[in-house]
């Protein structure tokens, strides 16, 4: 079956709902693909209303999302969502994409990515044992499945997200054993007056930071997760205070009892559509790593590829809102239902709150932009690629004979030839590759990324009849 | 040509490799440049080493006609090679035991030459009984192919369908794992004294009359007394920016490749629909297209569902397995689906190999071993003078 759309807009996260709502208020109709059941994405992501109880839905992130949703609803003439759909190819104007009656294609004048992002893990000895997850898993587990990831927790790594999740638990009966920050306080004080320009997140943050307080939890800055440990799960965790580049001093390690290990530095933009649709990258470390190179409305080097929220840059679900909205505006012009001046009429109080929210970004990423000492956790015998099941020990060799890039190293280790296509391993081994010869990550270069993106079989693909599907289906716009 | 003499080899794919240990082993001074290209056939090679499969046209060249790029009428007869090819193909593939166990040695890689029951190709209808029939009585009695009925089939490959009219089984070719044959190549060259500079594309060779005198990188020109241009679908265009034209086009091959598996397949498989090759990691490869698309290196969703298509028809317990991902390359195409190697008519310093086609990877040891020999003014073990680029000129004139 193929589908045909003006606009094809893939993920349903605030960058996504926001440029949908913004072209059908431009008469525009949209299409808007999810991997998820529910709106929202991974920030406003909603359990399922079996589940769903008052103390869930009272923060003011959760009753913005709902707000979102709502004017999202509003719209069901103009938007049509899919949801528990997946993209998987991108073939020039047309989305593979799965769902729960298999495959088929969709046709798009223009294509939104709002993809949004991924945690990311460096590995370090046990981070594959069982009991360590991402923070985002974590609130995942307790957010949407109301089931407790442990009894009791240490969260770990990097972010303000690492607060929002220590309450998250906290709130639903977890014991939260502490947060531990790689950056110094010395440092969240010295950016202080920067924060300060925007006085309403930097407020949420120290609401999130006295509630753990009044609750006993320590808040460890300044330290590093160096280990996991236990027979088959975690049983204990070392940490350790760090250096400014975020090398342990495992002179002073402590050990605390847990079951459960949530760890997370921040977040990597998913680019795998982009890069599918051709769309030029480059390298942004304090956004996350790749990402699309795109003009100031968003547009990438393939002109009719928008790109907007974390997945162009992780900057949060207020700046993902106001660029999926921008995206939206500078599509709707482009199919000339709004004219130029009209566009800059609408677009210049966007830039201005863009502006505003990105200084504040600028400032918290100034301070957890990954450091190098991260890279030195894995040991010789950690496992650094889970697919393939490489320890660091193996790759070594290969950048010592020369393969100091990322097809090479590919080539020669297999590192990221599994099912992830490299996702998870990559951008921490890049890192390493840079620390340990000295180029920088342009050089290392980005991983490849080739269809399908996310699991399909054999039999799925060959039971698609394109050709004939074009002709009885007709066009469904 | 002298000994300690320059040598510069452009292309670092597996016959640039292969090419650059063979000259360093006789003592050359080489250096070997290279950039990864997206669509670098040694990328997208399933590595099989199938001399006569593929010289009779039951490999992928199957594929090749029965999709209708031949320019033969008859759209589903695999065009057979000149059997001086296929004896060169066969004299290479058997270099591949005592290769895998030197470049282990030497440099630490396993190129994983994996010994299988051989390439199986499958046969659906009697006409296709009736083609292997043909083929079969055109070889000579040492390289017969092998008929098997249904029944023995599924003795060989228990995973294979039952819906089949017999096969055709060629017990000496297997496979090897082509990325890992050139990144052994490329160490066991610079352990024989071999430079290697990656990420360095040549923009172009320097001419001086009728002599190549090195090769530019952009603003820099490093000099050689000898070039080889071993730049596979690329050489076309870096000849010609020393106003030699040789016919080297790329085709492109779409390939797709499933998630790890258990021992399913013992050998090598191909029918007239694609070609599965289970590798040493436990993924089956299918491929694979035979195109014209230029430097496009996309892959399109009818190629891939035919491909899955075929590869379900042939293995039906495939159906169910996941796709780990898909993706093309370009093999160096020549109008006579053979090599073009050696020196070039009223040109001095530069060689060819390239051209290797839809056979580079079991071609790549013979090749590079009468490249060099050429380089170096040794005999050649096999004679090189019928790949040479004059062989194109002649038809010109006609």
């Amino acid at each position: 079956m193929i589908r045909s759309k003006p606009v094809a807009i893939v993920g349903a996260g605030p960058a996504g709902m926001s440029a949908a709502i913004s072209l059908a208020e431009c008469g525009i109709r949209s299409i808007v693909i999810d991997e998820n059941g529910g709106l929202g994405g991974q920030i406003y992501r909603q359990s399922p209303s079996t589940l769903r109880s008052s103390k869930f839905t009272q923060s003011k992130e959760a009753s913005r999302g709902l707000q979102l949703k709502q004017h999202f609803q509003s719209f069901t003439e103009k938007i049509e969502y899919l949801p528990n759909t997946k993209v998987w190819g991108v073939w020039e104007k047309q989305l593979a994409v799965t769902g729960q009656d298999g495959w088929h294609l969709i046709d798009a004048e223009h294509l939104l990515l709002a993809t949004g992002a991924y945690e990311y893990v460096p590995p370090f000895p046990g981070w594959t044992m069982p009991g360590v997850l991402t923070p985002g898993a974590a609130q995942l587990m307790v957010k949407s499945m109301h089931i407790a990831p442990g009894r009791r927790v240490l969260i770990a790594g990097t972010g303000p997200f690492l607060l929002v999740v220590a309450n998250a638990l906290h709130d639903a009966g977890v014991e939260v054993a502490g947060v531990v920050e790689s950056v110094r306080r010395s440092e969240v004080f010295k950016s202080l007056p920067r924060l300060l320009n925007n006085f309403g997140l930097l407020r949420q943050g120290w609401d999130y930071l006295r509630r753990l307080g009044r609750a006993g939890i320590p808040i460890h800055t300044g330290h590093v997760v160096v280990e996991a440990e236990g027979q088959n799960q975690v049983e204990q965790v070392r940490f350790a205070p760090c250096h400014r580049d975020w090398q342990p001093d495992l002179s002073r390690a402590k050990t605390v009892e847990v079951d459960t290990l949530c760890v997370g530095y921040g977040f990597v933009p998913r680019t795998e559509l982009a890069q599918l649709a051709g769309c030029e990258v480059e390298w942004k470390n304090e956004l996350g790593g790749w990402i699309p190179r795109v003009d100031e409305d968003l547009a990438t080097s393939r002109k009719d590829v928008w790109v907007a929220g974390d997945g162009g840059g992780v900057a949060g679900a207020a700046v993902a809102e106001d660029e999926g909205r921008l995206a939206g505006l500078a599509i709707a012009r482009r199919c000339g239902a709004i004219d130029d001046n009209s566009f800059r009429l609408l677009r210049a109080p966007i830039i201005r709150r863009l502006d505003k929210l990105r200084r504040f970004r600028f400032a918290l990423d100034n301070l957890s932009q990954l450091r190098p000492g991260l890279s030195t956790l894995a040991k010789e015998e950690t496992c650094v690629c889970r697919c393939e099941e490489l320890k660091r020990g193996e790759i070594e060799p290969a950048i010592t004979a020369g393969c100091t890039t990322y097809r090479t190293i590919k080539t020669a280790t297999r590192i990221g030839m599994g099912r992830c296509q490299g996702r998870m391993c990559w951008p921490a081994m890049a890192r390493f590759v840079a620390s340990k010869t000295g180029q920088p990550m342009e050089k290392v270069g980005n991983r490849s990324v080739r269809p399908p993106i996310i699991p399909i079989t054999l039999g799925e693909m060959a039971e698609m009849e394109p050709s004939d599907a074009v002709a009885d289906q007709g066009r469904n716009s | 040509m002298n000994r300690g003499q320059d040598v510069i080899v452009v292309g670092g794919g597996v016959w640039g490799s292969a090419v650059a240990y063979e000259l360093a082993i006789r003592s050359m001074r080489v250096l070997l440049l290279d950039v990864t290209l997206p669509g670098r056939a040694t990328s997208a090679s399933a590595g099989g080493l199938w001399p006569v499969g593929e010289a009779v046209g039951l490999g992928c060249g199957v594929i090749y006609h029965a999709t209708g790029n031949s320019e033969s009428g008859d759209e589903s007869t695999p065009n057979v090679l000149p059997d001086l090819f296929r004896d060169f193909l066969i004299a290479s593939n058997k270099r591949f035991p005592a290769l895998a166990k030197t470049l282990l040695e030497q440099t630490g890689v396993d190129i994983e030459f994996d010994i299988g029951t051989g390439l199986m190709f499958l046969m659906y209808t009697d006409y296709e009984q009736a083609i292997v029939d043909n083929i079969a009585r055109s070889l000579p009695q040492e390289q017969r192919l092998k008929i098997l009925s249904p029944e023995e089939v599924v003795q060989v490959e228990p995973k294979i369908t039952h819906e089949l009219t017999g096969a055709a089984l060629l017990p000496e070719e297997h496979q090897v794992n082509p990325m890992l044959l050139a990144e052994a190549y490329k160490r066991a060259a610079i352990r024989a004294g071999a430079t290697f500079r990656h990420d360095t594309q040549v923009t172009g060779f320097r001419r001086d009359g009728d002599r190549i005198i090195g090769v530019e990188i952009g603003e820099e020109f490093l000099p050689s007394n000898l070039t080889v241009n071993a730049a596979g679908s690329w050489s076309r265009k870096l000849a010609a920016t020393a106003g030699i034209d040789i016919p080297v086009s790329p085709i492109r091959g779409q390939v797709v490749l499933t998630e790890r598996l258990p021992r399913i397949l013992q050998g090598c498989i191909s029918t007239s629909e694609c070609y599965l090759i289970q590798k040493s990691h436990g993924e089956v490869l299918i491929g694979s297209t035979t195109e014209c698309a230029n430097f496009d290196v996309s892959v399109t969703h009818d190629s891939i569902t035919s491909l899955c298509r075929g590869a379900v028809r042939a293995v039906p317990m495939l159906r169910d397995v996941g796709i780990k991902r898909v993706w093309s390359g370009l093999r160096p195409g020549t109008p006579d689906e053979l090599p073009i190697l050696g020196p070039i008519e009223g040109v001095t310093g530069i060689i060819n190999a390239t051209g290797g086609f839809r056979t580079g990877i079991v071609a790549a040891p013979l090749m590079a071993e009468i490249v060099a020999q050429t380089a170096s003014e040794e005999s050649p073990t096999f004679p090189i003078a019928p790949f040479y680029s004059s062989r194109f000129l002649e038809t010109v004139i006609d």
